[in-house]
């Protein structure tokens, strides 16, 4: 237990110092490691303790960033009052969108529940696509800024460290729950788990729901930082990136997503720099970690740690 | 509602169909409070089907189920456990992956209504109960082991007290004892008949071993081919000719006399 305090105060510590050591793109780098830690951690919440495995996920981060990004651009507030509304208005947009998608998804389940993420997936881009008063369509919506000295990405990352790491304690709380602990029966015999007197289908749409409202979230704290949103962000590819995340991190732990954003950020940035074969170095990085450590890399160290 | 006096299982006629297979062909069935009841019959008489269409599993075709004197038909099963039915299934379900008293805190915190509380820790929560639970059912040294990787017989044992921690005042068992070695079989069943007896709980139960069968059962319904082919007490039910004509193996039957 100590130790493990101590690896926290650790933590504290380095992410306290680390935007004097950065330079503006690095933390920029850092910024997004946060925002997609809380993606990847939401998602996994659904697949790692649900059992769900969504291929719509990028729909809520998406849904959350434009969000964002209309309180800010179109709400008429003012630029501090806005702010403070943003991540308001992502979880909720987010977890509006997720509570009617999920509503008709938890009917199904496996293969069958992903495709129908998918879809609800394709509507919502062509949505962004197509909307363009809302969403300037094609364009996006670009010119976000934070007020004030949020605009400076020093600054700004102490702002979303501030949203990430309570969004991540209460996601903590949910898995480490007698909500949490279902949810894991849930998983392992949904069966077996309604013949316990569990209503599975609300079980998982509340899962599904907080799921999506936390992606929401990580969206929007995302969209400021890099002062726009694109439809793409809501196109199915995108759902890849946290399956992929939270895959490489480890989907049996509860910060291994996050562990997994970190990596991903970081390699992408430092390899698409290199080359442009980023596709490729990470398709092979993902058939390595599949074949040799399906436990991710949060498996790996917990094994060392056991033997 | 519910009524004191009713039986605690009533099903009228009872049917359903699987393409052209009559699996249940109109099936009564009365069960008093505190019963032990048996229910025989070959593989494919319908045992397992009779089941599921009484704890929704699978909507019966037409039919009607009383419990406690309350129609249940068609309920939603996480409804009727909560009213008090509950069940193990012939092809024994637990939470593979989470410890064996997890497997028992689940089913508590449902009990409970505390499975959606988001904010309390689990781990302590019902834990002395689930122990009890666990112990009650011979389990006590297993409590930390993952429900996985407990032997068959003890993954059955598991499933009971998961069904008991529902608190249920119907407990159907299908085959109990499947799996097991012979002498396994006979401990497991006592167990049950202990603990049933104990707690006050009336229990339906199916088995292809007549030694457990009359060792432990009050009465016995014999399904063939989807329909009731005799009812009574064991003694009864041994000597009727129709039956020992469907169990070929007469001496089956005939060797339960001693136990
Ligand atoms: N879901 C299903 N779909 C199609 N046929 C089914 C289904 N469930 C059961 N059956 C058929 O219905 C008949 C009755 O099956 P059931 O499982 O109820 O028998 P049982 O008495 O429990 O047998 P056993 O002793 O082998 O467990 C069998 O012929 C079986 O193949
Ligand atoms: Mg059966």
């Amino acid at each position: 237990m100590s130790r493990l305090r101590a690896i926290a105060a650790a933590a504290v510590l380095v992410l306290a110092a680390l935007p004097a050591a950065l330079s503006d793109f690095w933390i920029f780098i850092a910024i997004e490691v946060i925002a997609f830690a809380l993606y990847a951690v939401s998602f996994n919440v659904l697949l790692g303790y649900g059992g769900m495995l969504s291929f719509g996920h990028a729909a809520f981060f998406g849904v959350g960033a434009y969000a964002g990004a209309l309180v800010v651009k179109k709400a008429g507030l003012a630029p501090e009052a806005a702010f403070a509304l943003v991540p308001l208005a992502a979880m909720a947009a987010a977890a509006g969108v997720a509570a009617v998608v999920g509503f008709f998804s938890v009917r199904r389940s496996g293969i069958y529940f992903g495709m129908l993420t998918f879809a609800f997936q394709m509507l919502l881009y062509t949505i962004a696509l197509k909307a363009t008063g809302l969403t300037g369509g094609d364009d996006g919506i670009t010119g976000l800024k934070p007020p004030g000295a949020l605009a400076r990405p020093a600054v700004y990352y102490f702002f979303a460290i501030t949203m990430v790491a309570p969004a991540l304690y209460v996601l903590y709380r949910l898995v480490n729950s007698p909500f949490g602990i279902t949810l894991r029966a849930l998983k392992a015999n949904p069966r077996r788990v309604q013949y316990v007197g569990v209503d599975v289908r609300s079980h998982q749409l509340a899962t599904f729901v907080i799921s999506g409202a936390f992606a929401g979230l990580a969206g929007a704290v995302f969209a400021l930082s890099s002062g726009n949103v694109f439809p793409a962000w809501l196109n199915w590819t995108a759902s890849a990136t946290p399956i992929v995340m939270a895959v490489l991190g480890g989907v049996s732990t509860f910060l291994g997503p996050a562990l997994g954003a970190a990596v991903y950020v970081v390699l992408e940035v430092v390899i698409s720099g290199r080359t442009e074969y980023w596709p490729l170095v990470m398709g092979t990085i993902i058939l390595a970690l599949v074949l040799l450590m399906p436990a991710g890399l949060t498996g790996l160290w917990r094994r060392k740690g056991t033997s | 509602m519910s009524d004191a006096a009713a039986p605690i299982l009533s099903v009228r006629a009872l049917s359903r169909r699987f393409g052209g297979l009559q699996a249940l062909g109109g099936v009564d069935l009365e069960v008093a409070r505190g019963e032990f009841r048996a229910i025989i019959g070959p593989n494919g008489a319908g045992k397992s089907t009779f089941f599921n269409t009484i704890t929704g599993l699978i909507r019966p075709d037409g039919g009607r189920v009383a419990f406690a004197g309350r129609d249940v038909t068609c309920m939603a099963p996480d409804d009727l456990v909560r009213a008090g039915m509950g069940r193990t299934f012939q092809i024994t379900s637990v939470f593979a992956d989470l410890s064996a008293l997890e497997n028992v805190q689940v089913a508590l915190l449902a009990q409970a209504r505390q499975s959606w509380r988001i904010w309390p820790r689990a781990g302590a929560m019902n834990a002395e109960r689930a122990a009890e639970l666990l112990a009650l059912v011979g389990l006590a040294g297993s409590a930390a082991r993952h429900a996985g990787t407990l032997a068959h017989g003890d993954q059955k044992r598991l499933e009971l007290a998961i069904a008991l921690a529902g608190e249920p005042t119907l407990l159907l068992l299908d085959e109990p004892t499947a799996g097991m070695a012979a002498q396994e079989r006979i401990e497991s069943i006592s167990l049950v008949h202990r603990v049933a007896l104990q707690l006050g709980v009336s229990c339906v139960f199916t088995e292809h071993d007549m030694a457990v069968v009359f060792a432990v059962a009050t009465r016995i319904t014999v399904l063939h081919q989807g329909l009731v082919l005799a009812e009574g007490t064991p003694a009864e039910v041994r000597a009727n000719p129709q039956v020992q004509q469907v169990y070929l193996g007469e001496s089956v039957i005939a060797e339960g006399v001693g136990t």
